[in-house]
């Protein structure tokens, strides 16, 4: 499956919607979170949304302001995200120097931010829940899409 | 022949007239207008207190809590003959609403956690004996301070009036999470073959403060807005350290209790300026306090080095490792600064501390 793409982060919906126990233990999440992949010209942003126990899809946005109001956006060079998706391929789940609190604490290589602090806090309050979300991503093969992707925006 | 009480032989003719067939059956037809209701789920997470509130007047808080001072659920006809507890001194909403309350309630008791069955404790391995150290330092900080956010809304909890039952079963959501991130901490430090190090002074100034607070929304500010939100971001820069996936989901667990927390202390915050702006000076002047303390506290060494040494990844690299939590300590500063402005308070020309530590 391509990364980034529709298909790569409805993917990762749909593990979660298909183990609903799993992520019942860990609680409900209230959110919008944006993954915004940044190349050198551009940027592809794909807005995730969440609600209670259910992943309840995934779009691509042309902008943040394209996005719903109070989304989270996390940011990153491509590269970043390349490691990261490839580091929980190959270790089942991210690796100590991988998680998303890891890459996003000093704001280097990814950035998490929203318009207001509260909204950033979600993205704390929902770490666990978030971080197996994305560890979800060892299921699956992903292919790369390369630094001159585009976006259907273009 | 055994000797009652009179409100003994009271209850003992009542329970007679009922085997004659005097029933009473009053309470039937008690609260006509609160009958009928039917609250239902939002979603598949189940029937929660933010659903409650949607159905009738049952929803309806009060801005000022009933005088009958007693423990009658909010919505229940309530007899005449109620006694008062006499506890109930906290009657105004605004002393300790917020609209965020039910909710963060209902997400709390989805999110609970056992530090016994939710934490890998098998995959700890043995550490060089200054990581060790260093982690078993920063686990004694931690299971020093943690219970407070337990002791204070203890303190002020049985003085809010019932008719906000939401911040109360908040509050006790919180009691709950700070006594398992004192017990998870406890066990860390204990539970690879180090132990507990050294307590902390300057912790005991800042907790002290927060216990002294003259009010639950200064002790409230204080406690959930700046010391928690410091700790939040001690916990993001735990995980971070986190030398095996114990401390990984430890620090990652004990992040989203404590974003929820200071989450209900910011929008608490929010109310309770918008009903009362006259009352900020004092919001000031207590995290003045709080925020000296605090700095005192990040400096003192049994707090600082452990985690520059665990940066650092040893003690060799230490200054390494302070030159990183430089860093953090301006993003915990910043995002204080932001979670106040939310709150409708701007400290960021008032700030008792430095933006950034001196190089």
């Amino acid at each position: 499956m391509l990364f980034p793409s529709v298909e790569w982060f409805q993917a990762l919906c749909d593990a979660a919607n298909a183990n609903p126990e799993r992520f019942r233990r860990l609680g409900t999440v209230d959110l919008v979170l944006v993954a915004k992949i940044d190349y050198p010209h551009q940027s592809r942003l794909f807005e995730i949304v969440f609600s209670g126990y259910h992943c309840g899809g995934v779009r691509e946005v042309s902008s943040i302001r394209a996005a719903r109001e109070g989304a989270v956006i996390l940011e990153g060079p491509f590269a970043a995200w390349k490691e990261m998706v490839a580091n929980i391929k190959a270790n089942g789940q991210a690796d100590l120097a991988h998680t998303l609190n890891t890459l996003t604490l000093y704001d280097t290589p990814m950035r998490v931010w929203a318009e207001s602090q509260l909204d950033t806090d979600l993205f704390y309050r929902y770490q666990q829940n978030l971080q197996e979300f994305f560890d979800s991503a060892s299921h699956f093969e992903t292919e790369f899409a390369g630094p001159e992707a585009t976006s259907v925006y273009n | 022949m055994q000797h009652y009480s009179p409100a003994v032989e009271k209850v003992l003719d009542h329970m007679s007239e009922v085997r004659s067939g005097k029933l009473d059956l009053s309470w039937m037809n008690s609260n006509p207008g609160g009958w009928g209701v039917r609250a239902t789920p939002r979603d598949e997470r189940g029937l929660g207190l933010e659903d409650l509130n949607q159905v009738g007047t049952y929803g309806d808080v009060p801005d000022y809590g009933g005088e009958h001072g007693s423990m009658a659920p909010r919505g229940a006809e309530v007899p005449p003959n109620t006694p008062a507890l006499g506890c109930y001194d906290i009657n105004d909403k605004s002393l300790v609403w917020a609209d965020n309350v039910a909710l963060l309630y209902d997400e709390a008791v989805a999110r609970q956690w056992s530090s016994a069955r939710d934490i890998p404790w098998d995959k700890l391995k043995p550490l060089p004996d200054d990581l060790e150290k260093a982690m078993c330092q920063l686990c004694t900080g931690l299971t020093e301070v943690e219970f407070i956010a337990g002791d204070m809304p203890a303190k002020w909890m049985w003085h809010i009036n019932h008719d906000f039952h939401e911040v109360k079963c908040f509050l006790a959501t919180q009691i709950a999470d700070e006594a398992r991130h004192l017990e998870v901490f406890r066990k860390r430090a204990l539970a690879n073959g180090g132990g507990l190090l050294k307590a902390s002074p300057g912790s005991e100034q800042l907790l002290r403060a927060i216990i002294e607070a003259p009010d639950y929304t200064t002790a409230s500010s204080l406690m959930h807005i700046l010391a928690e939100g410091f700790v939040l971001t001690l916990f993001r820069n735990g995980e971070m350290l986190a030398l095996s996936e114990v401390e990984k989901k430890i620090f990652r667990l004990c992040m989203q209790d404590e974003a929820r927390h200071v989450a209900y202390g910011t929008m608490h915050l929010k109310y309770f300026l918008e009903k009362h702006p006259e009352r900020a000076e004092d919001i000031h002047e207590i995290l003045r306090q709080g925020e000296e303390a605090i700095f005192g506290l990040s400096m003192e060494p049994q707090t600082s080095e452990p985690r520059a040494i665990l940066a650092g990844g040893g003690v060799d690299h230490i200054f390494e490792g302070m030159a990183k939590l430089s860093y953090l300590y301006t993003k915990q500063v910043r995002e204080y600064l932001h979670r106040l402005k939310v709150a409708g308070l701007d400290r960021s020309s008032r700030l008792a501390i430095p933006l950034e530590l001196p190089s």
